[in-house]
């Protein structure tokens, strides 16, 4: 069966290089959300086995995203995918669950890496 | 505001998210610099009157009456300016930040120039650089000059003295938790480069 993937963003040209920059062999089924409160919609209703999740978003951001999944059991793989170069943001992010960061702009070769390392490899 | 000055959504979709990309870069250049974490905001793009400047960036800092701004022009085949604003409360944080007492050490004016110049490069240059590139140009910039130190942004931006009658303003704000410092860095084009600026756009949405 199709892997759910939830890809979240709110430019929709960051999904679009995302979903780009996945292998191509790759059998998921992919969903996006352009907010926050759209990605705990679509994870509640199943829909986010993995999730690239974006941080700096209008009214929700990533980081209040990854709190709501841990009061709700975190049970998603969220790969977070952000512009945000500091090393703080990363100790940040993998303090609240996400299990990988990968600083954009994204290509398949910082993609790859990540994906096999958590078995999810095409 | 004519219809070919307009940014599609598409447009502007991808000037914010190549902003939203140079903003990280000089975010983290100046979380280096500062020795905190740096928040970053979400980009704003907007269409702007050169009348209407004066006002528009005085709503980023709070609408204080006095602002420090430095300013560098670029140069590829969009040529614009890049101003860095910095509200009054912010600037006795920033020495502090950078590791003067302010009590015992005493700047002066030569040397408080010279940070500010300093602290207005790094980001302007990371995050405007970036942005370029990933447009696939290279940047040329003017030295950095201190325009206004604790001056009125209506003083500072007098209309008739602009080159341009219609702007795209980009503003991209750096701040770091429970402080109050803020710096803002905004960057316009003209309407000659607002042109080239869309082809720009256009050729990195079409190569997705």
């Amino acid at each position: 069966m199709a892997l759910p993937v939830l890809v979240v963003d709110d430019s929709a040209l960051a999904r679009k290089i995302l979903i780009n920059s996945l292998p191509a062999g790759w059998d998921v089924t992919i969903t996006q959300a352009s907010n926050g409160r759209d990605a705990l919609v679509q994870y509640r209703a199943g829909r986010a086995s993995v999730m690239f999740l974006d941080l700096t978003m209008p009214d929700m951001t990533g980081y209040q995203v990854l709190e709501e999944l841990q009061h709700e059991g975190l049970d998603t793989f969220v790969i977070v995918v952000s512009a945000d170069a500091q090393q703080g943001a990363v100790e940040r992010v993998k303090k609240l669950g996400a299990v990988a960061f990968i600083q954009k702009p994204v290509t398949p070769e910082k993609l790859l890496p990540v994906l096999k390392e958590y078995g999810f490899d095409a | 505001m004519t219809h070919e000055h307009m940014l599609s959504e598409d447009q502007r979709d991808a000037l914010q998210e190549i902003a939203n990309i140079g903003m990280g870069l000089a975010g983290a250049r100046l979380a280096t610099l500062l020795g905190e974490f740096i928040q970053l905001s979400i980009p704003s793009i907007t269409p702007v009157r050169v009348e209407d400047l004066p006002a528009v960036l005085g709503k980023f800092v709070g609408d204080q009456e006095f602002v420090t701004v430095v300013r560098q022009a670029f140069t590829c085949d969009v040529r614009g300016e890049a101003l860095v604003l910095l509200g009054d409360d912010a600037i006795p944080e920033l020495w502090e930040l950078m590791g003067y007492d302010p009590a015992s050490d005493t700047l002066d004016a030569a040397s408080e120039q010279e940070v500010l110049i300093d602290l207005s490069n790094l980001i302007t240059g990371a995050c405007l650089s970036c942005m370029f590139e990933q447009l696939g140009r290279s940047l040329t910039f003017s030295p950095p000059t201190l325009m206004g130190r604790r001056v009125s942004l209506t003083q500072l931006l007098r209309p008739e003295a602009m080159a341009w009658d219609l702007s795209l303003l980009v503003e991209v704000k750096f701040s770091i938790e429970n402080h109050t410092f803020c710096a803002h860095l905004v960057m316009f084009t003209g309407e000659d480069s607002l042109k080239t600026l869309k082809m720009a756009l256009d050729e990195l949405l079409e190569c997705m």
